[in-house]
């Protein structure tokens, strides 16, 4: 009797630890933030699907013994729309969500696992960066992790998610993933806070002068997409895999095919205007040709002269690079050639067939771009479509000139297909420049010089740059209407997709 | 500076559509800048009267350059 009742109290007891223990690893969020790092794991995942590991983990530290169950991060795994991702989401009610060696060691085992597994991988970021007071122990956490970041890149999609103030340690990560996406007003990433800045350099900055969703988004490319709230960011998230593969060499999510929108359909024969130097919306092409005509972007506000996005055509998930010609006249530039190399890149890493819809202008030209060194960034487009391994089919749509034919995505680098509208333009240089140089006596003797250049420019034009002599010379597979762009993609698509939806449901077709 | 419109790249002064005194609304074209054989629009930042237009047809323009201002 006495045994019995020894068992039964102690077994109270521990039921109230464990409950106990789980409330200290689930704290109360720290205001601004609505949700603890489980809240928002769990609403990352479908309902009810995630499971933490190692929630009563903690620093093992000889400097510094860990405080927190947790250590300061939940990680585990989950099912996003069905698919399983691992999760790892910072607890900033713990010691600041910093990066301790028990924190640390729970990341790195969940990266192995997601590795191992070959599953997706999300981080909810919310961290100070190294916890002080565990030294180098800390630190030596912190590179583990990096290490399996980079080692996880070609093989399964990584996530970041900026949710707080992301310092040191704790922004490095993110810049070794795929995305990274950033909430306005609330988050930030830096490698040095205001306080040390002032300190260090003198210079009086705020949060968001050196670390805020706009400032990243829009000016240094570190993020790539900002929203306006916690929940926002998290179906981002479950948006973006959507049209991921869970892994490198694993099939991509197909879905049903759908046809555009009869709207942006019907705007395509009329869309591109003749005159190359009058500036138009590629997203309306865009949204003529894929399905559903939607989209989802990726680095909308960085260097916006070039649009790159995720969609699915017939159903399979693509990548769109694509020149913008109503914003600074699509042209390529450092920053928009860092842009393309990178989204290409991601788009081979897991198999997703790269669309590039062409009209640019060149590379540009000045001081500014060659001294901040266009030319290795320029490089490296090149270098992305000829090491991409996945499907590349390339629309000239208008204009395709010099070095910047050859790296939107040109068949000499390594496309599988090419083709251009009727009115295209493909040349060293446009026809200005090119009379210029090629006709520099004849227009130095004219009597009407601007006479004498506007009919030779028209003439090199019809001459030279029409894309019938590219077709010849099959540098382009097919000259074809913008109303067959749909039609002409999917066809080729089906060489390595045979699902790829109907170009159109035939009338009539059971 | 508040309603300032700069430009967004290096180039010549193509087409000047309004002038000082005209009440302009958000994203109205105020003026072309011709440069790399494209035609930029510049528009307008916010609704406003322009208070200052600074350049002509024919102007070399450098980037971040004010080209007008807008007073909302």
């Amino acid at each position: 009797m006495i045994d019995q009742t020894n068992a039964a109290a102690s077994a109270t007891a521990a039921q109230a630890e464990l409950a106990r223990r789980a409330a200290g690893s689930d704290p109360v969020p720290r205001a601004p933030r609505q949700l603890s790092a489980l809240g928002r794991a769990q609403l990352l995942c479908d309902p009810g699907s995630f499971a933490a590991t190692g929630s009563m983990r903690r620093s093992a530290s000889r400097h510094a013994p860990g405080k927190f169950d947790g250590d300061g991060v939940v990680t585990g795994f989950g099912l996003v729309a069905g698919r399983t991702v691992a999760v790892a989401s910072h607890e900033f009610s713990n010691g600041g969500g910093s990066i301790g060696s028990g924190f640390a060691a729970k990341v790195a085992e969940l990266q192995d696992m997601a590795i191992a597994r070959r599953t997706p991988i999300v981080f909810l970021n919310d961290s100070g960066g190294a916890r002080i007071n565990e030294g180098i122990d800390s630190l030596n956490g912190c590179g583990q992790m990096f290490q399996r970041n980079v080692r996880a890149k070609s093989l399964i999609p990584q996530i970041s998610v900026i949710l707080g103030p992301c310092a040191g340690a704790g922004a490095y990560s993110p810049a070794l993933t795929d995305w990274t996406i950033m909430v306005r007003g609330t988050s930030h990433m830096f490698l040095t806070g205001p306080d040390v800045v002032r300190a260090a350099i003198g210079e009086a900055v705020t949060l968001d002068d050196i670390g805020g969703a706009d400032l990243h988004t829009i000016t240094s490319g570190v993020a790539h997409l900002a929203v306006d709230s916690d929940e926002a960011a998290l179906l981002k998230v479950r948006e973006l895999l959507a049209y991921l593969p869970t892994a490198h060499g694993v099939d991509l999510p197909l879905a049903a095919p759908r046809d555009p929108l009869p709207e942006a359909e019907f705007a395509l024969p009329t869309l591109v205007p003749i005159r190359s130097s009058e500036v138009f919306d590629m997203r309306e092409l865009v949204r003529g040709v894929v399905d559903g005509s939607e989209y989802f972007e990726l680095m909308e506000d960085y260097a916006p002269s070039v649009f790159t996005a995720l969609a699915r055509l017939g159903g399979v998930p693509v990548g769109i690079v694509a020149s913008q010609p109503n914003r600074r006249g699509g042209i390529l530039e450092i920053t928009s050639s860092r842009k393309i190399a990178r989204f290409v890149r991601f788009c081979g890493r897991f198999d997703l067939p790269v669309i590039t819809l062409v009209d640019v202008p060149g590379f540009m030209p000045g001081s500014k771009q060659e001294s901040g060194g266009i030319i290795t960034e320029g490089a490296e487009v090149l270098d992305a479509y000829v090491t991409a391994t996945s499907p590349q089919l390339t629309v000239v749509v208008r204009k395709a000139y010099g070095g910047a034919f050859i790296a939107m995505g040109s068949k000499s680098l390594g496309a599988d297909f090419a083709w251009a509208y009727p009115d295209s333009e493909l040349a060293v240089m446009g026809p200005g420049g090119a009379v210029s140089i090629l006709n520099r006596r004849e227009l130095a003797a004219a009597d009407d010089p601007a006479a004498v250049r506007a009919a030779l420019a028209e003439e090199y034009r019809e001459n030279v740059t029409r894309p019938f002599a590219a077709a010849e010379s099959g540098i382009i597979d097919d000259i074809i209407l913008p109303q067959q762009t749909r039609e002409t993609l999917l066809n080729a698509l089906r060489l390595w997709h045979p699902s790829a939806g109907p170009a159109r449901s035939t009338p009539g077709a059971a | 500076m508040t309603g300032a419109v700069l430009a967004e790249l290096s180039g010549n002064v193509w087409k000047v559509l309004r002038s000082v005194g005209d009440a302009v609304s958000a994203n109205d074209t105020l003026l072309v800048i011709e440069t790399m054989k494209m035609e930029i629009p510049v528009q307008a930042g916010t609704d406003g009267t322009v208070t200052e237009l600074n350049v002509a047809p024919g102007d070399q323009v450098g980037e971040g350059d004010v080209l007008a201002v807008i007073a909302p």
